[in-house]
């Protein structure tokens, strides 16, 4: 088990299929709100809104009285918001399902990882200790949150262009 | 009789139970898999469910943030007296028992044009979910049995209800299910998971016989074709999340309904999440 600190600056390598625990600061957002996180980090106006994506986590759920869990990774505004925001620093994205060809060739040339982990809601929710809505509040459970956790379990499904589902998919 | 209020309340109970508790020959089942496994990546994901189930039960918090939509199934004694204004009470302790879990706001505002394109957003509370219609059966005596099942919105982009051409054979039926499932089985995201078939007449039936099947269901009763079915998915190597390994599908539940002379047979499949079933029961009893 390997743990992570976010802002997550390379201090340890990682492989698809390492098992790891996050704590740290960390982002979440899904398909209503990360296309205008894109949008900003491309017009720069990310840090205005108190928002540092340099080393980031981005968690791929909506934020609800209800828990936080991952909603399925690959819908179009979730996968295509992947590639733009590491290129402005996100160093991981954590959700729950495959990633295209195109998405796992685009994290590798910035150098950022896709960690997944089930949808434990009660478990995950548990280790959250803080919650805010820092970008698109009127979104409500879909805005841009920033939630504190510790400890939370994933294991890297993609790294450096390799797929734990790739090898998979060989098995079948 | 019954007291108004005590049904809304028994309701409001029933319904947090449902959305945080699993059963124990669920437990049991899912104990199974996880110890036959030899994938680690796999394992370790069963290991998160049974962690989760234990925390959901504990703290009685939602199993999945996907608190999904209640369906009320009813089941009334031949002869039961059912109090008046018992459906109303039934859907107050719903609504009560979103609030009191509490539930994803889910429900969505608005006239019908309005809430098909979400253009006036949710509803803040969130009890104002509204149920599925209630389905209704039969059965002996006085009592009242009402099962909540609380069914997330993942498996529905991937159920299914068409007509199979069962060319005299149950065999070819059962063969077209099982190739039904295992790509849907692959693309849900939330493995490993329950399937739940009805066989009938028309849409309707076999989506009713469907969720007859996953409400009487239990994981440690299978049929030869119920684990037929399992087996068959099983095989695929889909495994929990999608991470490979021996279990995609925990247990296969199948209600066969009653039959018309026809060439064709309606079969309605939804592949249950990973935290699913999501059900719970109450009974009252009528008799003075």
């Amino acid at each position: 088990m390997k743990k992570i600190t976010i802002p997550f600056f390379d201090e340890c390598e990682l492989c698809a299929g390492d098992f790891v625990e996050v704590t740290g600061k960390i982002y979440c957002g899904r398909d209503a709100v990360l296309p205008h996180i894109v949008e900003m980090a491309r017009s720069g106006t990310l840090a205005a809104a108190g928002v540092d994506m340099k080393g980031s986590l981005i968690f791929h759920t909506a934020v609800s009285c209800a828990g936080i869990a991952p909603t399925t990774t690959s819908k179009p505004e979730i996968e295509g918001s992947m590639v733009p925001l590491s290129e402005h620093g996100a160093k991981f994205h954590l959700g729950k399902g495959r990633i295209s060809q195109e998405t796992i060739e685009g994290l590798r040339k910035n150098g950022a990882y896709f960690l997944i982990v089930p949808p434990v809601s009660a478990l995950l929710t548990a280790k959250m200790t803080s919650k805010r809505a820092v970008v698109h509040p009127e979104f409500g459970m879909e805005a841009f949150f920033e939630i504190t956790v510790e400890d939370f379990p994933a294991i890297v499904a993609v790294a450096h262009g390799e797929s734990i589902f790739a090898e998979q998919e060989g098995e079948r | 009789m019954i007291a108004i209020d005590q049904i809304i309340q028994d309701v409001a109970r029933l319904v947090v139970k449902a959305s945080s508790h699993w059963d124990e020959d669920q437990v049991a089942c899912w104990k199974k898999a996880c110890e036959r496994e030899d994938l680690p990546r796999a394992r370790w994901a069963m290991e998160q469910f049974l962690k989760n189930a234990e925390a959901a039960d504990r703290d009685q918090s939602p199993l999945c943030d996907d608190t999904g939509t209640p369906h009320p199934f009813l089941e009334i004694g031949d002869k039961a007296v059912l109090p008046a204004g018992f459906l109303e009470a039934m859907e107050v302790g719903i609504r009560k028992g979103l609030n009191d879990l509490p539930a994803r706001p889910m429900g969505v505002r608005g006239n019908d044009l309005e809430r098909i394109s979400q253009c006036r957003s949710l509803h803040g509370e969130p009890g104002m979910l509204m149920p599925a219609p209630t389905q209704i059966r039969r059965m002996p005596g006085s009592r009242i049995r009402l099962t909540v099942l609380m069914l997330g919105g993942g498996p529905e982009i991937r159920s299914k209800t068409q007509a199979i051409y069962h060319m005299h054979s149950h065999d070819r039926v059962f063969e077209e299910m099982i190739q039904w499932a295992i790509p849907q089985v692959a693309a849900l995201g939330c493995q490993p998971c329950t399937l739940s078939f009805g066989l009938g007449r028309t849409a309707v039936e076999a989506s009713s016989l469907s969720l007859e099947a996953i409400k009487d269901g239990r994981y440690d009763v299978q049929s030869d074709v119920e684990q037929r079915i399992t087996d068959a998915v099983n095989a695929a190597n889909i495994g929990p999340i999608g991470l490979g390994g021996k279990t995609s599908v925990l247990a296969t539940f199948i209600k066969v309904g009653n039959m018309r002379a026809s060439g064709f047979r309606v079969v309605s499949m939804r592949p249950h999440c990973c935290m699913e079933s999501r059900k719970a029961s109450w009974e009252w009893e009528t008799k003075a």
